[in-house]
């Protein structure tokens, strides 16, 4: 009974924030292939589930360590994916081809496999760090990568050519995180949470904007 | 006045497209004067600052960024500067301060009503907010309703939903309702400013009834009467109920206190005696806590082994004598609990009484050995051991005592042996015995039975041979002692009834399964005693005990002989005690 009661709770937590995987294809089948509907339902869901995840993570980080720092004051810092120009307004999300796009998404979601990694390593390191800022962390890491399984998938579908592999920007900022001045160090780490709550903010919305564009004709 | 620098106040996004700042010009000095005041910005990869473009759209003291100016994740910064210095500093991007615009087009349908036109079911449509590219998912949005009755103050919520529709049930026809709402980009925190208020009354559409005013509240009262009482006739069920197992389940047993390895049936059923029993190998047993006889208490029960029954007596353990606690079985003993065979069985120390009995000299030397204390307390004084067996008058008992006793002696001369010299009280006692002086104030144990129950001797009158020192007529039956000696009474009776008692010796010598110890002895001569105080009858019961009335230490102790009602004549009260069998017709 008690199984039962934990079951459905965490299937509503789940689903409440979208990321319950219903299979439509049935076990054992062999050319069942899902929608691109489907399919960009789920990414969409999942891109929504990580920067929910990511934001929630910002501020309980924001909230526990970097009062009284003054880190917002040196928050305007670059974040390593900004060597890649992804759309900065609607009017160019508008313009800019959808393959080109999810090119784009796919070189973000690779440059943050990197980080994700570390920073689930190094966030334990932290002292006294809450139990909700690892599983965050953990839980980040994991849906990222069932984000780009899935946009893989995408761009195999919608792209029939070689999918490009080249759009990627390394991630050097782990000795940052491993510095012995704690305040360093906590700065370190606010500045990569930042930066991954802004990602993944980008990457939820092109993907909510190619899902209109490419699923419902601009007209969700 | 408090006074007030500029500061900007906010800065906000309506749709991720642009964003104005607005700040508050302050009291500090006259900035009524326009233009004093600037706005600078500087995005983050550039390096100058420069100057709002447009001071006028969003209004007096704001600063309106188009779509060209608007770089959506890209980190900004602002300052409210005037010419010689900086007032406030804000940095941000956009995606951190969207704040959606109001829904608009509120409108309400009826569902349905209910039966009896109480209650109506709603539903309210309405449409995003215009500014907010929706439709090619640019920003995605989410709204919370809030509702309430007219003359209410309080808004009831309903939780946030991307669906621009709401249902809205159970409102009362009767009454008119307020509605507003509000939205929010979807994962930020913060919600917009309220919709226009929309007003939904049932009338309107000709649904609101007049006579529908009367509130059938939820009966709590009549809900907790029946309750409570459903429950008090439930609990007085199971209470009453014949089931062991649901009157378990619902009122558990409360634990009782449990002795290891005793089950608590016996106590219920009263078989104290087999508690007891089990009971006695352990230190801590007192019989007084389950005996109905407290005399039980001063016993030795020797279950097992008849030889162990030689003990020291409790005579002189009552009578304080110090000397006899190294003694290894009672003497260690302090409490007097009857314990049992669990008694090491020590070599018995009084098997030194009989032995030492067949020698007379050795008895009288050990009575020498006796102290005042003990002379006195056994009637040393008047007797003396050797002229006692001598001077027994009837030779033939005390003969046929004598041969008793060197066969009970051989019987004990092991232990004899080992416990000679460690034990001059005993000797003493023993002697004392013989001399008739010493009497016990209590029975003789005879059996255990394997209930458990104590079987009391009627005594032992092996020894009335040798209590027949002196014709009764020399008695003196002083009262200075605090007992009688039992020997003076008997010497009366003891010609006239060792007869009796002779066949009794034998099976005393050999079938008692009390002890042979120097209470033995004595409790045979105050047997004797007791069965000579009394007239000679063949159905003589032998005194095996007296109470005690009063410890009267070191002197004595007062039996409490007088005390008892006498059933029959048998009791001579001048001898101050009473025999087993008188007390327990006494006594039921």
């Amino acid at each position: 009974g008690l199984l039962m009661v934990a079951f459905l709770v965490s299937h509503m937590l789940l689903t409440k924030e979208g990321v319950t995987s219903l299979p439509i294809c049935p076990k054992g089948s062999v050319n069942c292939q899902l929608s691109l509907e489907e399919l960009f339902d789920r990414a969409v869901k999942l891109s929504h589930y990580i920067h929910f995840l990511s934001s929630e993570m910002f501020n309980e980080f924001d909230e526990r360590y970097a009062q009284g720092r003054g880190f917002i004051a040196k928050a305007v810092n670059s974040c390593h994916t900004a060597s890649l120009t992804t759309p900065e307004d609607k009017e160019q999300a508008q313009q800019i081809h959808h393959e080109d796009l999810l090119n784009l998404i796919l070189g973000v979601l690779r440059s943050w496999n990197d980080p994700l990694i570390h920073l689930v390593s190094e966030v334990q390191r932290i002292k006294e760090a809450p139990e909700t800022i690892l599983w965050k962390a953990v839980e980040i890491e994991e849906q990222n990568k069932r984000l780009l399984e899935g946009m893989e998938k995408i761009v195999g579908r919608i792209h029939s050519g070689e999918v490009e592999n080249d759009i990627y920007t390394p991630w050097e900022g782990l000795p940052s995180l491993q510095l012995a001045d704690e305040d360093s160090r906590l700065f370190a780490f606010y500045n990569l949470l930042h930066c991954l709550r802004r990602d993944s903010h980008k990457i939820d919305n092109y993907l909510k904007v190619l899902k209109c564009r490419l699923i419902h004709d601009n007209n969700c | 006045d408090v006074l007030q620098w500029p500061q900007i106040s906010k800065c906000r996004s309506p749709e991720m497209e642009t964003f104005s700042c607005f700040w508050t010009a302050g009291n500090f000095y006259n900035l009524t004067v326009p233009r004093i005041l600037q706005l600078l910005y500087k995005k983050s990869n550039e390096e100058d600052w420069k100057e709002c473009p447009d001071y006028i759209t969003s209004g007096q003291n704001s600063c309106y960024f188009n779509a060209s100016y608007t770089s959506v994740w890209t980190p900004y910064c602002v300052q409210l500067a005037s010419k010689n210095e900086v007032y406030d500093k804000k940095c941000f991007s956009v995606d951190e301060i969207v704040l959606p615009d109001p829904p608009v087009h509120l409108n309400w349908t009826l569902l349905n009503t209910s039966q009896t036109g109480i209650h109506g079911d709603i539903q309210v449509r309405w449409d995003p907010p215009p500014t907010a590219d929706v439709r090619k998912g640019w920003i995605t949005l989410e709204y919370e309703l809030q509702y309430k009755e007219v003359n209410e103050t309080k808004w009831k919520e309903l939780k946030p939903r991307l669906s621009t529709m709401a249902p809205l049930y159970s409102l009362k026809t009767a009454r008119d309702y307020e509605i507003r709402i509000r939205s929010r980009q979807r994962t930020s925190e913060k919600f917009g400013e309220f919709s226009e208020i929309l007003y939904v009354s049932f009338s309107q559409i000709g649904i609101g009834c007049d006579h529908c005013t009367e509130e059938v509240e939820f009966p709590w009262f009549l809900v907790v009467v029946f309750g409570v009482c459903g429950l008090a006739v439930t609990v007085i069920s199971i209470m009453l109920s014949k089931q062991p197992r649901l009157k378990m389940l619902i009122f558990p047993p409360v634990p009782v206190p449990k002795i290891k390895g005793i089950d608590p049936d016996l106590l219920k059923k009263g078989k104290l005696d087999e508690v007891n029993s089990i009971l006695a190998c352990h230190d801590n047993y007192k019989t007084q806590l389950y005996s109905d006889d407290l005399w039980v208490e001063f016993i030795e029960l020797d279950i097992e082994d008849p030889d162990e029954k030689n003990r020291a007596s409790d005579t002189d353990k009552l009578l304080g004598e110090d000397h006899l606690k190294s003694q290894s079985c009672l003497g260690g003993k302090d409490d007097d609990s009857g314990r049992a065979s669990c008694c090491e069985p020590d070599i018995p120390e009084t098997d030194f009484s009989a032995s030492d009995t067949c020698d007379a000299t050795s008895d009288s030397d050990q009575f020498k050995k006796a102290t005042e204390k003990e002379e006195d307390l056994l009637c040393l004084d008047r007797q003396d051991n050797d002229e006692s067996l001598p001077s027994l008058v009837n030779t033939d008992p005390l003969h046929r005592h004598r041969n008793i006793q060197p066969e009970n002696s051989h019987l004990w001369a092991p232990f004899g042996d080992s416990t000679e010299s460690p034990r001059p009280s005993v000797h003493i006692q023993i002697s004392n015995q013989n001399s008739l002086t010493s009497t016990d104030f209590y029975a003789q144990v005879s059996d255990i039975t394997p209930a458990g129950r104590v079987v009391l001797s009627p005594g032992q009158k092996s020894k009335l041979g040798r209590a027949q020192r002196e014709s009764c007529t020399e008695q003196n039956f002083t009262m200075d002692n605090t007992y009688f000696c039992e020997a003076d009474v008997k010497k009366c009776i003891a010609v006239t009834s060792h007869e009796e008692n002779e066949p009794r010796i034998q099976e005393q010598g050999y079938n008692e399964d009390g002890y042979f110890t120097t209470e033995s002895l004595t409790t045979t001569v105050a047997n004797l005693g007791t069965s000579t105080a009394a007239p000679p009858s063949s159905e003589m019961p032998v005194a095996d005990y007296t109470s005690i009335h009063i410890v009267q230490s070191p002197q004595g102790l007062v039996l409490n002989a007088t005390a008892l009602p006498v059933p029959d004549k048998e009791f001579n009260v001048s001898c101050g005690y009473v025999s087993t069998d008188q007390l327990n017709k006494i006594m039921p």
